[in-house]
């Protein structure tokens, strides 16, 4: 007998393969900004989102906070430079991958998100599907961005990195300062209502991150053989950002996914039953698209036995 | 996306203009003649300076050999998120002489510039005479002990009471958290405040006569 391949013998943790290394990158980094507030660690990582320092030469700093910090002061210092120009780089050849594999909000949210679905059908026993609200004008977070430097420029200071609760998150888990943990509260319980309003449309360090990493190189690639074939919609259900995947993208014959609220958080791809998506750099391949792939569906849909879920009631 | 792009554009740009006007008004709202500074780290710019440059990380903190630092919390407004320290309970120690501060050296931006130490300018240390056991009788050298330049900084008098040299005092606050007495008889006062009191003292009408001192900090 051969060996079943590698997605059956991992079971649920192949399935959920990039939520997992997600929930690893952001945690470590988490952990990481932990230790640099004990005593030992420090040498090592410290600092928090707005900047950090590795191994006590390195500097990340962010994008936005350098920005602020340059035009508030006039002035602008090499560090910070560097810092930002590093987390700048990597944003232009991975996109927003901050957003979704790093960010401690984001984290949050995530888990948030998980507790939502869970009390949604354990709780309140509801099975039907919970259809995400549609984005949010994307507008309005470019104009925060614009508020943010203009405020800068004329009032000489930093304003995002006083209430970013990003931020603020970091600040109440590492150095204990409670009284903006408020704003995130605040923010967790707009979750249950409107989730991921706070991404998809005010955070200006994400749409600092989505204006970079337009033409990142890593992208959700959409398979054209497979593309449209079992129109589920699965992946713009599981689309923690409620990018329109499917409607959006892969029906409309698009060779990638290019949405600006799209994190790069790979969630889509490891859903779908055909292996239409695939977060990576290289486009498929044509060996890639007829490789080992499952065709119970076709099968299913020849024989009549299944009803596939149809098109109807998509968004956008 | 070139139009979305545009939009961007244009929507960063509405942003700006909203951002300046914003700006404008609180530029306009923030009252001139504050107090109670926060003491800030060695090498700390002006405060206005330094509230724009600071990007708020913590490294600073973090890095802090003797664990001398804090970070505002956001009941501070403007100045959440900045470093500070209360000389009473963790003065600080300059880094206990070695060669480079390291708050200084962490920072990503010129909020902490590197300064010599005998340059550095947090405040300046006042003596409260009433409260002074050496201007009440007692024997006491707790301040001049602490001192990092004593005989420059904290010089005695032929009865020893002691007297602080405000261009030798750096403002580390090592006399203020050895200082015996409840409340302390010694205080640092932050640069800042001593800044804008002179400001106040030069004007016209100016009712703080109460300090007068020579030479510039």
């Amino acid at each position: 007998m051969t060996r079943p391949p590698r997605r059956l013998r991992m079971g649920l943790l192949w399935y959920r393969r990039w939520t997992a290394w997600r929930r690893i990158t952001a945690i470590v980094f988490l952990l990481l900004l932990w230790l640099g507030s004990t005593d030992a660690g420090a040498a090592y990582f410290r600092g928090s989102t707005s900047g950090t320092r590795i191994f006590d030469l390195i500097p990340l700093t962010d994008p936005l906070a350098a920005i602020e910090s340059f035009i508030a002061a006039r002035s602008i210092d090499t560090t910070a430079l560097i810092g930002a120009a590093l987390l700048i780089a990597a944003a232009l050849v991975l996109g927003p991958v901050f957003c979704g594999w790093v960010c401690p909000l984001g984290l949050l949210f995530d888990l948030n998100s998980a507790l939502r679905r869970f009390v949604r059908r354990r709780v309140f026993g509801i099975r039907t599907i919970d259809p995400m609200p549609a984005q949010p004008p994307q507008v309005i977070k470019y104009v925060l961005l614009g508020c943010l430097v203009g405020f800068a420029a004329v009032a000489a200071f930093p304003l995002f990195q006083i209430i970013s609760p990003i931020n603020l998150l970091v600040r109440a888990a590492v150095f204990g300062s409670a009284a903006g943990l408020a704003v995130v509260v605040a923010l967790v319980v707009l979750e249950w209502f409107y989730p991921r309003l706070w991404c998809r449309a005010l955070c200006p360090l994400g749409s600092l991150y989505a204006i970079v990493g337009r033409f990142g190189l890593l992208r959700v690639q959409i398979d054209p053989a497979e593309a449209g074939k079992v129109p589920c919609q699965k992946c713009q259900r599981t689309c923690p950002m409620g990018v329109p995947v499917m409607t959006g993208y892969t029906m409309q014959g698009a060779s990638s996914v290019t949405h600006p609220n799209c994190t790069r958080c790979g969630e889509c791809t490891q859903v779908c039953p055909r292996g239409v998506l695939k977060l990576s750099f290289f486009r498929f391949s044509a060996r890639e698209t007829s490789a080992g792939r499952c065709d119970r569906c076709d099968h299913a849909r020849a024989a009549g036995d299944i009803s596939l879920p149809l098109m109807s009631g998509a968004s956008k | 996306m070139d139009a979305l792009s545009r939009r961007q554009f244009i929507a960063t740009g509405g942003g700006a203009l909203v951002g300046v006007g914003l700006g404008s008004v609180y530029l306009a709202s923030r009252s001139t003649a504050q107090t109670g500074f926060l003491l800030r780290p060695p090498g700390a710019l002006p405060e206005d300076d330094f509230l724009a440059a600071c990007i708020r990380c913590g490294q600073c903190v973090e890095v802090c050999p003797s664990d001398v630092l804090r970070l505002a919390d956001l009941d501070a407004g403007t100045s959440a998120g900045t470093p500070y320290f209360v000389p009473a309970e963790t003065p600080c120690d300059l880094c206990q002489g070695q060669t480079s501060l390291k708050c200084v050296d962490t920072c990503p931006t010129a909020a902490l510039s590197r300064v010599e130490i005998r340059d550095v300018d947090i405040g300046e240390a006042h003596i409260c005479k009433g409260k002074c056991l050496a201007y009440n009788g007692t024997v006491c050298r707790a301040c001049w002990h602490a001192c990092p330049f004593p005989g420059e900084a904290i010089v005695f008098d032929e009865l020893l009471r002691p007297t602080v040299h405000i261009d030798k005092c750096v403002g580390c606050g090592l006399c203020e958290f050895a200082c015996p007495t409840e409340p302390k008889a010694v205080e640092i006062v932050p640069r800042e405040n001593i800044v804008r009191q002179r400001t106040l003292l030069q004007q016209p009408k100016s009712r703080n006569q109460r300090r007068q001192r020579g030479g510039s900090s």
